[in-house]
């Protein structure tokens, strides 16, 4: 037991060499192995994830952009279809009114013209209903009966036609 | 009781179990040696079937089991070796599960490598030898030597003997602490022939057999911390 036996060291030397061996290859760098493809897949995926994020943010500052656009350009689309739509009802009252007047003025004058015409016929009647009476009161043989008579029936007439 | 007849049957008991005839059994190979062989190949086996079929995605429990492994005995040795020592960290592991294999054969009816002085001498030559090539691989040959004179040239030969004097005390200490439990453990039987000895074989032949593997990686990690500090 005490006695020293230089094969068995070496032995035993060669034995715990096969040992390390057999760890290295078989449990550490098989192990080792694994890890660092699953170390190598999380870096993988940081990066990707990284660079995702930072496309999603130039994505968003892009549609912020564009959406800002978009407000602008829809507060000018309706402002100007406010003024022309303020134009247009403009440009309709104003005709509107044009036509009124234009209308009103017309019928003053026809509302003239007409009484002018009934003045001038009125006139005209009773110019004729006086050379009638005349007439009438030239061709008779006249007395004071005959000429109440006739002056009634021509205050009458001239009543009639009045009317 | 008769310890000293225990101890003459313990330590004078003819160890070989492989005889070779020719140049006067120089190549006997002692049954420790056969021992190792056999927890070499348990070992082997052992880890070929933790680390058969990896995967990097959906790990199956084995090999969860071996990737744990790997990582608290690295972290054991790490720690003791810390960032300059790093290499070697894997030889430690290999070494620590060595002699707490070993240590645990006592578990099976069999003698534990260990009890033999030459399994013990050449780990520790192995240390010392892995000591020294650290040191020489950190600084450098000259370097290396001028170490031994420091922090002054009084001390060198005492830095010249440690030289032998580490190997021997890691060699001595693991084959002491082994044989002491044997003996401790056979007396025991001999007292008490049930159910105690069985109580004291969990600490002696579990526990005892743990602990000298951890000091001893520990020491020869110190000393690998040292030489290449």
């Amino acid at each position: 037991m005490l006695n020293i036996s230089v094969m068995n060291i070496v032995y035993t030397v060669i034995n715990l060499l096969i040992l390390y061996v057999v760890f290295r290859v078989f449990l550490f760098k098989r192990v080792d192995a694994v890890m660092s493809e699953r170390s190598r897949e999380i870096d993988d995926s940081i990066i990707s994830a990284n660079k995702k994020e930072q496309e999603a943010e130039q994505l968003k500052e892009d549609y912020a952009l564009k959406l800002q656009n978009a407000d602008k350009e829809c507060e000018e689309i309706v402002a100007k279809s406010r003024k022309d739509g303020y134009d247009e009802y403009d440009r309709i009252v104003n005709d509107a009114k044009n036509k009124a007047e234009q209308i009103i003025a017309e019928a003053k004058h026809n509302a003239q013209v007409e009484a002018q015409r009934e003045k001038d016929a009125y006139v005209s009647e009773l110019t004729d209903l006086v050379v009638h009476a005349a007439n009438k009161i030239a061709v008779s043989k006249h007395d004071e009966e005959t000429d109440k008579e006739l002056y009634n029936k021509f205050i009458f007439e001239a009543i009639e036609k009045s009317e | 009781m008769d310890i000293g007849g225990l101890l003459k049957e313990l330590l004078l008991e003819d160890k070989v179990m492989i005889h070779f005839d020719f140049m006067n059994g120089f190549f006997d190979i002692n049954k420790s040696v056969v021992i190792t062989w056999g927890v070499l190949v348990v070992l082997t086996l052992f880890i070929l079937f933790l680390t058969s079929n990896m995967k990097v995605h959906n790990i199956s429990r084995k090999q969860l089991v071996a990737e744990v492994i790997v990582e608290k005995l690295r972290g054991i040795t790490y720690g003791m070796l810390g960032e300059e020592g790093l290499r070697y960290r894997d030889y430690m592991v290999a070494v620590l599960v060595f002699i707490g294999a070993s240590n645990l054969v006592g578990l099976f009816g069999l003698t534990p490598p260990t009890f033999d002085l030459n399994v013990t001498a050449a780990l520790s030559l192995m240390s010392i030898v892995l000591v020294e090539a650290a040191g020489i691989k950190k600084k450098g040959v000259r370097k290396w030597v001028k170490s031994f004179a420091e922090p002054m040239a009084v001390v060198a030969p005492m830095n010249v003997l440690e030289l032998a004097i580490r190997p021997l005390s890691l060699c001595m200490r693991l084959f002491g602490n082994i044989i002491g439990a044997t003996v401790i453990m056979e007396l025991l039987k001999m007292a008490v022939p049930i159910i105690v000895p069985a109580a004291f074989s969990v600490y002696f032949d579990i526990f005892d057999g743990l602990i000298q593997a951890y000091v001893f990686v520990f020491l020869t990690s110190l000393y690998i911390k040292e030489a290449v500090e």
